[in-house]
């Protein structure tokens, strides 16, 4: 699908239609130490969250809190966007939020750790700006605050 | 655009990105493109050591430093087909004459098994009705397409009878989606959609819930739910 040349003309129009907020250059934070000495934090935009916890709504710019230990079978998605293929996640988690390879190279000493908590927002969002200034900058704290090296972004 | 917003706090990020041209106007940090659809980002699902691949791939930028960085996953997983989409299926809708709640009846073994042999995990869950009393939410989806003033007893409270619509139908078609991958293992994801919307009276039900949602002028909380 990604390759856009590929979709119907109507697909990839609305792809490529779809606000991209463009910029010039990238910020740039370096990890200080070796990936196998990191503690890596994974992120998504992909509308998962703990079974218990609140379903996100539409425009939803809040985030929920997975803990790292959280088995595969304790996350659930209310991703409100339309138009993608929820199969692969109802198959397996991982394929868009790969929390069993993260713990799995933790154990193989390829990365350092994971963080404690897990982060994760609704994507496909049309004007995400609480997300840009308050929700994104607040996880980003966070994870700094539990000694974070670096954050893993997956998306939908 | 998360990217840039973590980055910015002082934390390395790197973002696995499904649209090329996106990543190419955000620039996010570092980024690795992979050449999957939307839902499978990391490639195939039961596929531990592809999903390892991507992984480590995308890690592996998170040592370099001259930002932006895109750099890409060329090797292709054996990605499903575009998505199906519910109004494509529906015109050759055929044999859905059945009562959706009998199909419930029909499923739940296989739905159970699936739960069972994967460890409890199941995207059935967000409206709050446990699967055993899916068929009592069957009639009350029912009304709710016929026009009646329905009105459903289990609905959890404070939420928005629309929301609680939209959650119902997603759990619907997660339990249905989930039975199958159990009733028919070897089915490819395209021949699972086409099934669902074509071949169910659930999928006919489902799809009349959103042209009711639309028709009463909740067209927001109807989008998606017929996909």
């Amino acid at each position: 699908m990604p390759r856009l040349e590929d979709l119907p003309d109507l697909t990839r129009q609305g792809m490529l239609n779809f606000p991209a907020f463009d910029h010039d250059d990238s910020p740039c934070a370096a990890m200080s130490k070796p990936l196998n000495e990191a503690k890596i934090a994974l992120v998504t935009t992909a509308g998962l969250h703990l079974r218990d916890d609140t379903p996100f709504s539409s425009g939803d710019q809040t985030y929920r809190v997975i803990p790292s230990s959280t088995p595969a079978s304790g996350i659930i998605q209310s991703h409100m966007s339309i138009g993608f293929d929820r199969t692969g996640i109802m198959r397996d988690v991982n394929v868009t939020f790969p929390i069993d390879r993260l713990r799995e190279m933790v154990k193989r000493g390829e990365i350092g750790a994971v963080t404690e908590d897990f982060y994760s927002f609704m994507g496909a969002q049309r004007s995400p700006r609480r997300i840009e200034e308050e929700t994104g900058p607040e996880v980003g704290r966070l994870l700094l605050e539990e000694g974070a090296d670096a954050a893993f972004l997956t998306p939908t | 655009m998360l990217a840039r917003a973590i980055e910015e706090t002082g934390l390395p990020t790197v973002t696995v990105a499904l649209i090329k041209e996106h990543a190419q106007r955000v620039k996010p940090p570092r980024t690795l493109w992979v050449p999957f659809p939307f839902g499978f980002a990391l490639g195939n699902p039961d596929d531990p050591p592809f999903q390892q691949k991507v992984l480590s791939a995308a890690l592996g930028l998170l040592s370099e430093n001259d930002t932006p960085v895109l750099a890409e996953f060329t090797e292709d997983a054996d990605a499903p087909p575009v998505l199906l989409q519910a109004s494509a299926a529906q015109a050759d809708a055929a044999n859905s004459d059945g009562d959706p709640a009998d199909e419930v009846t029909a499923l739940r073994g296989y739905y159970e098994r699936w739960v069972d042999e994967h460890e409890g995990r199941t995207m059935v869950g967000l409206s709050g009705v446990p699967q055993r009393q899916f068929r009592g939410l069957v009639r009350y989806l029912q009304a709710f397409a016929d026009g009646e003033d329905a009105a459903y007893d289990r609905m959890p409270d404070g939420v928005e009878p629309v929301r609680f619509l939209r959650l119902a139908s997603d759990d619907l078609k997660a339990f249905f989606m989930e039975a199958r991958f159990s009733q028919r293992p070897n089915d490819r994801d395209d021949e699972l959609q086409r099934w669902f919307w074509s071949e169910t009276a659930m999928g006919n039900l489902i799809a009349s819930v959103a042209s009711r949602l639309v028709e009463q002028g909740d067209a927001q909380a109807a989008n998606g739910i017929a996909r």
